[in-house]
């Protein structure tokens, strides 16, 4: 059923979002600052994920490589491009964080090339049947990924000393520090975990279109701000919940209105429209 | 002699979520009246006032200036029908020197809508009147500083200036004496004295209970969002109900009321 | 003489464009990601009048009116969301004009328009009238910013509640600076289209948004002089260095960055900066 399949597109879409959107909801709810560059270790993770995979064949080790590299990459930006800004009004921080992603793009057109690179054997490209759907082995993998991480990260951000700590640095900073973790290591924290995500998400991508190009992080970067906005701006389970929303917005938009917009204005177009009607976002705490 | 009535508050009720800041709160403040409005820590005087001015939106109730309703309209309507607020946390334009930060305020007039300001250039008008009323206000040897510099007390006198400078009916205040040593709080309460002497209509909350009781012609007591006194200073701070209100919480408050009920006052 | 009077027709341009944004961001502190939709939206309007047989001076008036219409609509978008919303909002203006442009055929589609009639003026008459336009928008900015329109602007920028609880109408002056602003970017995009003869949806991407950002971001915010001199160095960059063409992107990147990183101010602030410390040591 037409129905069922543009529902397991969204799902996949949804997914990938969320893994993406997630590191940027964690720094806007620490630090308050649109962190746009996000994407950029995004397509870090695609490319490291390519080149690993190439080289050793193992996408065990690809995915912890793209994770590891995309995840200190993060920290590295936010202690020498956030950390020193973070007294200035928002808009400094936001506008460098511009600067930065152009510019990372840049080096990595420069670098690699703006044709991009592939796989030689692209892993998990066999067709999996579950009901009258037809998978990629890739997408179940990014989907079961999403929720298993995800799902971790929730359990340990209630059940640690390390997570709630993580929650706590938001509303209440003392009592984080009573924990013994430093305001600092808990900012270090979210920019690797946000980040290694990201580099996750970018390994998945280029194995789905087996491509990675150095505008790909493009139109998730700005997708993932639209979800944020849509999530309610630091709300966890918000930022999870829009993202599943704007996959099937995405894809249902795109077969009705597919004539007079293309799959990007629809997603800004709803987030337009949402924040018209509720400016605090859809899944947003009063 | 009954003064005509300014301000009409009327049944206002205001809720957050499931919590009541202010339930059903009337009262009116007269014509020239210096009106203090008091009450234990979280009685709903700050948000009374906001319910006013329009920061908060009132739940149930009316307002009315001058016969005019005010519910409903935005701050900056409300502003210009004739209130002024003079808020707690002052917050001066930093790039703009004190003269030039009641100038702005001034120019009430040339700033009315974005086509009447873009027809404007000229400020020395407001310039003049903002002289005026840092002079007023005993700061005007200060008026080419900037903001940035100042100390607290003066602080609140620029924005004692800057609420003048609108010309208002009715002057607001939240909390002008919170933060200051008790000779400065006693030179800016005398300060408001002599801006109410000029005849201004004044409605002060206030903490500092010697000043208020020295100052204020009638106090309203609020406390858990309802009305509990309504009169002249010496008899509602006798009033069991109030002191009672005071005792269960804020102890320096009753303390202070104690003392004050104790002495003689000068009317 | 040819090239000199291409580069500096684009000067002119990208100075406009550059001040028309410093209106909206710098005067009135609106953060406004999505400025190249209105360059778009006045290059599509002149390029479509001009192909209906409309002399092309006409179409500016034309193409300031809608830019500036859609200007309105997007600020009273803007008054109802918060300052961080603001950006993402304006972002996805572009998205919406791009993705709206792409589909629709009879405004070229994909591949965009061209062919469209000539301004008539010859290569030099048309860049002196840009270099005019340009003189007046600068004009036009620096009265805007002694005018009481330019006080309330800045008090916003800084602090709107303040503002508020002044009597300022503050919604409405929002209103006036996207009006303004916009409507002279509809301008500079008719003067685009006519330079570039050929305009695609690509033309006015987010990245275009990027470029305009950043040069009102390195000349300082607000300040009308030093706007226009790094737009002018911006937009000839390319042009005096050929092996930047192909870094463009990169230098603008990194300049934005190093910008707030080290002077968020922009030049306007070094220079604020280095003069106050010369006055101090004397």
């Amino acid at each position: 059923m037409f129905f069922l399949e543009l529902i397991a597109q969204s799902l996949v879409q949804g997914s990938i979002y969320a893994l993406i959107a997630l590191g940027l909801t964690l720094v806007y709810g620490l630090l308050r600052i649109l962190h746009v560059a996000h994407a950029s270790l995004f397509t870090l993770g695609a490319y490291v994920g390519v080149l690993t995979y190439n080289a050793t064949g193992s996408l065990a080790l690809t995915l912890l490589a793209a994770m590891l590299v995309s995840g200190l990459s993060g920290v590295a930006m936010f202690r020498l491009a956030y950390k020193p800004l973070l007294k200035q009004p928002p808009h400094v921080a936001l506008i460098a964080s511009i600067g930065l992603f152009i510019a990372a793009e840049e080096c990595f057109r420069i670098a690699f090339g703006a044709s991009g690179l592939s796989f030689t054997n692209t892993p998990l490209q066999g067709q999996v049947r579950i009901g009258s759907l037809q998978f990629k082995e890739a997408e179940i993998a990014v989907m079961l990924g999403a929720a298993l991480i995800l799902g971790v990260l929730a359990w340990l951000q209630s059940h640690t000393r390390v997570g709630i700590a993580c929650q706590a640095t938001v509303s209440d900073p003392q009592m984080a520090e009573s924990f013994g973790i430093t305001l600092n290591t808990v900012r270090d924290l979210n920019f690797l975990v946000g980040s290694a995500l990201a580099g996750f998400a970018g390994v998945w991508v280029a194995v789905l279109n087996n491509l990675v190009e150095p505008t790909m992080g493009s139109v998730p970067s700005y997708k993932a701000l639209a979800i944020i906005v849509l999530g309610g701006m630091g709300s966890v389970p918000g930022t999870l919940m829009a993202a599943l929303v704007l996959g099937l917005v995405e894809s249902f938009g795109t077969v009705y209105l597919g004539k007079v917009l293309d799959r990007n204005a629809i997603a800004f177009a709803f987030l337009i429209v949402v924040l018209m009607v509720r400016p605090q976002g859809l899944f947003a705490k009063k | 002699m009954s003064r005509p009535t300014l301000l009409k508050v009327e049944n206002v009720t205001v809720r957050f979520g499931g919590l009541t800041a202010v339930s059903q709160v009337s009262f009116d403040v007269h014509q020239g009246e210096l009106l203090g409005l008091i009450g234990p820590n979280g009685a709903g005087k700050t948000t009374m006032l906001r319910a006013i001015t329009g920061v908060v939106h009132a739940t149930e109730g009316e307002v009315y200036l001058s016969g005019a309703p005010l519910v409903g309209l935005p701050i900056e309507r409300r502003i210009r029908q004739g209130l002024s607020l003079s808020q707690q946390l002052v917050k001066p334009l930093r790039n703009l020197s004190l003269l030039e930060n009641v100038a702005l305020a001034a120019g009430g007039q040339k700033t009315v809508s974005p086509l009447r300001a873009l027809g404007h250039v000229s400020n020395a008008n407001e310039l003049a009147i903002g002289m005026q009323m840092l002079e007023k206000v005993g700061i005007a040897d200060r008026a080419h500083q900037m903001p940035g510099t100042q100390p607290l007390g003066i602080l609140k006198r620029l924005e004692l200036a800057r609420a003048l400078a609108l010309k208002p009916q009715l002057f607001l205040l939240d909390e002008p004496l919170a933060g200051l040593n008790s000779g400065e709080a006693r030179a800016l309460a005398n300060t408001i004295a002599d801006i109410h002497q000029g005849g201004m209509t004044v409605v002060l909350i206030e903490h500092n209970l010697s000043e208020v009781m020295r100052l204020c012609q009638r106090l309203i007591v609020l406390d858990n969002g309802k009305k509990i006194g309504d009169g002249v200073p010496r008899e509602v701070m006798q009033d069991p109900v109030v002191r009672a209100a005071y005792l269960g919480g804020d102890t320096l408050a009753t303390s202070q009321s104690e003392e004050l009920t104790k002495e003689p006052q000068h009317a | 003489m040819d090239y000199e009077i291409s580069l500096l027709t684009t000067i002119g341009i990208s100075i406009m464009f550059a001040l028309s944004l410093n209106l909206i961001t710098g005067f009135c502190g609106q953060i406004s990601l999505g400025h190249a939709a209105f360059l778009g939206v006045g290059a599509y309007t002149s390029a479509m009048l001009t192909k209906a047989g409309l002399p092309f001076l006409l179409t500016i008036p034309a193409s300031m009116a809608l830019a500036g219409i859609l200007g309105i609509i997007v600020g009273m978008a803007s008054l109802r969301v918060r300052a961080d919303f603001l950006a993402i909002t304006t972002m996805g203006v572009v998205f919406l004009f791009i993705g709206l442009v792409r589909q629709q055929e009879w405004l070229g589609g994909e591949m965009g328009l061209s062919g469209f009639p000539d301004s008539g003026l010859g290569k030099t008459g048309f860049m002196l009238l840009t270099l005019l336009l340009a003189a007046l928008t600068a004009a036009i900015s620096l009265y805007i910013q002694k005018a009481w329109i330019g006080r309330v602007f800045s008090g916003i920028a800084e602090d709107e509640d303040t503002m508020r609880v002044l009597g300022i109408d503050v919604p409405s002056y929002k209103l006036a600076a996207f009006a303004i602003g916009t409507a002279l970017a509809g301008a500079a995009g008719a003067l685009y289209a006519s330079h570039l003869k050929f305009i695609g949806p690509d033309s006015f991407s987010f990245v275009e948004s990027i470029t305009v950002l950043s040069m009102v971001v390195v000349g300082g915010i607000g300040s009308v002089v030093w706007v226009a001199i790094a737009a002018a160095v911006l937009s000839a960059l390319p042009g005096w260095f050929q092996f930047i063409g192909d870094y463009k992107l990169l230098v603008y990147g990194g300049l934005l960055f190093v910008m707030m990183r080290f002077s968020p101010h922009g030049l306007a602030g070094m220079v604020k900066a280095l003069s106050s410390k010369k006055g101090g040591a004397q």
